[in-house]
């Protein structure tokens, strides 16, 4: 007889395998999907130097040549992928230099507003949703959930310019002085917060009213577990996978870059750069920004299904 | 397992969050002195030399000087890092005597062998150059007669040069740094011989410069010996929606490209100053596509513009800021003359001509029709610049006289000339910017690369390549841009709107500003800041 505690890791480990090659065929696809797509699409990028006057019609050739685009396409996609597990993902069109540098230099402020933006996400979905749950018959439970249902019905864009109209209210009006981070990080981090805590705070109240319902519940309580935090563990424990799986979600879109708040708020990052390596035409540059993109999308949504698998213990243990 | 991790989490999140804090008190703390100066565009690269960007001119031609300079009152070319020059009488041999006394930011002197190491730079087919190289035109190499003479060798000659040498993308670059940097890196690490220097460069985030206190070879364009500021920071601000908000909020103290409307708001109130800057180049315009049909005959063609009031038009859309346009060239490069004048409106005589011309309105449609052929017109619109706020005035103009309009949208410059290949359209919207009249060229030259009209003549041609050979002075070389501009009026090859303007918003703090004859570029040298 194996021991339970061996069961338990081995298939632990096997359905983290069975992820990890799940999520590896995803990425591939994605990249792919994204290599082939950039070339149908844009075209020729010698083309789009040329139609920008960035190169002479005679130099054409040579340019082609220098890109290594005379060679077959076949060529080029086994070339390219085969430099991904080094980092290297190509030079950009415009300046010679490579991707990856391009990309490292956007990263930082990237990283920047995606942390705080989640940490502002974490903090207002778990009070808003834990909140509505909890206080679900009362006035305040109520008007927690509207909260919560007004950042999922707005757009960014729609938040990020009421906000931005009312700090050039106060900001004109002379009650505050905000330095540069706080418009180029802050303001956006809040909007950005707002607006994502929206269907988590949902998430997390709809799996905790319906456990509330359930006999677990009802035992525990029966049970004599302390009402308060006890008893709102037992409710919230198992509403919480789903709710992580989304929080990995939105993290990956945000660390993923955010073009609109980038825009409105004068920032820099992943997402402007991905917006104006497309209408460059810079394509090298734009087909790294996938793959970063689908790295953190791997990895994120992988995290979360190992955090849900020691959250609930019905997932993954079917035999 | 549950509980021995649930503790650690907080932990970990209250450090977080706390560095998060304190990077972002820290950066406040470094809010950059002086002077904070808005960008609109993001370029793809900032080295001048390999770069086409116009918005890197803003920053870089106070880091670089010229070799000569153009006066943007006269228009005279005036000395700068040449203290005189000549042109052979053939026009392909120029002389540049250059100043002594300069040194690179870098402390390297300037001399004959650094400019040719500039030129080599630019000529180098590895290095990609993406105009630099375009505005030398047919050079053909170099020679140093004495370590401060340089003479620029040219196949044949090619009157724009004077212009190019004097602009931003043939400015001087240490040639020490342009050989440690090497093309790919030398953008962030430019060294050149102007009134600022050039501190640090991450894109899309900022660009500092810093006063260079050695600066001794101030040329006649600029008011001051020294620059004043002693750090400036660029900023971008690439959303148009968004740049007022900047302004209002103290985020930038200098700003372009602000949306009319909110530019003349701001310019209402105290604290701020709008500056218009016309923009030389070609206006923004219609050109007509002359292969495709009812556009191939000149008298529809001219019966079109007479149908529009261009007036109205223009004040609608621009509020009165922006010059109506009288050519193929704006007023600040060709200024207008009667025998160059379009067409006026003139509604009754345009229905004349197309009634002539077979073109009849049905009675029950009230459609303009010829025989079976309805008269359609296909209207092929950019995003930029009002262009398709200005197509649908123009559309409702020519509706009223029954003509069918399909004004098509495209998101860029690519899907021009996408549509140049395709030829399937009657008018083209479109500018273009360019301090030297022979920009003009491309787009009529039978195999020029921006022929949207699909004009050809020989006559055109011959003038086009007259203009470029001419001696690089003086009345001449207008005289025939004259003649092109009343070639293309004449056979109403476009529609002129307006002429390009910039419209800069400064706030109060900002004195001394003013702008090249390129018009997007600032003499920040002069510039100071009021406490």
């Amino acid at each position: 007889m194996v021991p339970i505690s061996y069961r338990r890791s081995s298939q632990f480990l096997i359905s983290i395998a069975r992820r990890l090659f799940e999520s590896l065929l995803t990425a591939w696809a994605a990249v792919t999907f994204t290599f082939l797509a950039l070339r149908m699409s844009a075209g020729d990028p010698v083309g789009v130097l040329l139609s920008r006057g960035l190169a002479s019609p005679a130099d054409a050739d040579a340019l082609r040549i220098q890109l290594g685009l005379n060679r077959p396409l076949a060529t080029q996609y086994v070339d390219f992928l085969s430099g991904l597990p080094g980092g290297d993902l190509g030079q950009s069109l415009y300046t010679s230099r490579p991707v990856a540098d391009i990309i490292l230099e956007q990263l930082p402020y990237t990283l920047a507003l995606a942390g705080l933006a989640l940490v502002i996400t974490l903090v207002l979905s778990v009070f808003l949703g834990i909140g509505a749950a909890w206080w679900q018959r009362k006035p305040v439970g109520r008007m927690l959930q509207s909260v919560s249902g007004t950042a999922i019905a707005l757009p960014v864009i729609f938040v990020g310019t009421l906000v931005l109209w009312a700090f050039r209210a106060i900001v004109t009006s002379g009650f505050l002085h905000l330095p540069p981070t706080g418009f180029q990080l802050f303001i956006p981090a809040l909007v950005l917060g707002f607006s994502n805590s929206g269907g988590i705070a949902w998430t997390l109240q709809a799996g905790i009213q319906e456990n509330m319902q359930a006999p677990f519940f009802l035992a525990a309580r029966a049970r004599g577990v302390r009402n308060g935090l006890p008893l709102l563990w037992h409710a919230l424990k198992p509403a919480l996978p789903p709710a992580v799986s989304l929080f990995a979600l939105e993290a990956s879109f945000l660390f993923t870059g955010t073009v609109v708040t980038e825009t409105i708020f004068a920032r820099p990052g992943l997402g402007r750069l991905l917006v104006q390596s497309i209408l460059d035409g810079d394509f090298p540059v734009a087909q790294g920004l996938v793959v970063v993109a689908a790295f953190v999308y791997t990895v994120s949504l992988g995290l979360a299904d190992i955090c849900s698998y020691f959250l609930d213990p019905r997932i993954g243990r079917e035999v | 397992m549950i509980r021995t991790n649930q503790p650690s989490a907080l932990p970990i999140l209250l450090i977080l969050l706390t560095a998060l804090i304190l990077t972002a008190c820290q950066s406040s703390g470094i809010t950059p002195e002086g002077l904070v100066y808005g960008l609109t565009l993001t370029p793809s690269g900032l080295d001048p030399h390999l770069n086409a960007s116009s918005e890197l001119g803003i920053p870089l031609s106070s880091v670089y000087d010229t070799l000569i300079f153009r006066d943007p009152e006269t228009g005279e070319f005036v000395p700068g890092l040449a203290q005189r020059w000549q042109v052979s009488d053939d026009g392909c041999r120029y002389t540049f005597f250059l100043r002594e006394d300069v040194i690179f930011h870098d402390g390297t002197p300037f001399n004959a062998n650094a400019v040719a190491a500039n030129l080599d730079y630019i000529v180098d087919p590895d290095h990609r150059s993406q105009k630099a190289v375009f505005m030398l035109g047919p050079y053909a190499g170099w020679s140093i007669p004495d370590p401060n003479t340089i003479v620029i060798h040219l196949t044949e000659p090619f009157s724009p040069l004077l212009d190019s040498l004097s602009q931003v993308y043939l400015g001087m670059a240490s040639p020490l740094a342009l050989e440690t940097w090497g093309p790919a890196e030398y953008q962030f690490h430019q060294v050149g011989t102007g009134p600022y220097r050039f501190i640090e460069y991450i894109p899309n985030d900022h660009i500092i410069l810093e006063r260079n206190p050695d600066y001794a070879w101030s040329p006649s364009i600029y008011n001051s010996q020294t620059a004043s500021v002693e750090r400036i920071t660029f900023r971008f601000f690439t959303d148009s929606a968004t740049r007022a908000y900047a302004l209002e909020t103290g985020q930038v103290d200098v700003l372009g490209e602000i949306p009319t409307t909110e530019a003349l708001r701001l310019s209402q109130l105290d604290e701020f100053e709008l500056f218009t800057i016309p923009i030389p180049g070609i206006p923004f315009q219609f050109i007509f596509n002359t292969e495709h049909e009812p556009t191939d005959e000149a008298s529809i063609r001219e019966a079109l513009i007479q149908a529009l009031d261009r007036e109205f038009i223009v004040s609608t859309v621009f509020m009165d800021t922006s010059p109506i346009a009288q050519g193929p060239l704006t007023a600040n490069l060709l200024p207008p003359t009667a025998s160059t004048t379009f067409p006026a409106y003139d509604p009754d005589a345009a229905i004349r001509v197309l009634t002539a011309a077979g073109w009849d309105r049905s009675s029950q449609s009230g459609d303009l029709s010829r025989g079976e052929i309805p008269f359609v017109l296909t209207v092929i619109v950019p995003p930029w610049g009002s262009a398709p706020d200005v197509a649908q005035l123009m559309a409702a103009a020519w509706q009223e006289l029954g003509i069918d309009v399909v004004i098509k949208l495209v998101p860029g410059f690519g899907s021009l000339l996408e549509a140049q290949r395709s030829g399937d359209y009657h008018l083209i919207a479109m500018n273009d910017f360019g301090s030297d009249p022979n920009v003009i060229t491309s787009y009529y030259a039978s195999d020029g690369l921006y022929n949207w009209s699909g004009y050809s003549s020989p006559d055109m041609d011959q003038l086009l390549v007259e203009a470029v050979l001419s001696s690089p002075d003086g009345e001449q070389r207008l005289a025939i841009y004259r003649e092109i501009a009343f070639l293309v009026q004449d056979e109403a090859l476009i529609i002129p709107i307006r002429d390009y303007v910039n419209l800069v918003i400064a706030n109060q703090r900002v004195d001394g500003l003013h702008f090249s004859s390129q018009g997007w570029f600032p003499y920040l040298i002069d510039v100071r800041l009021n406490s």
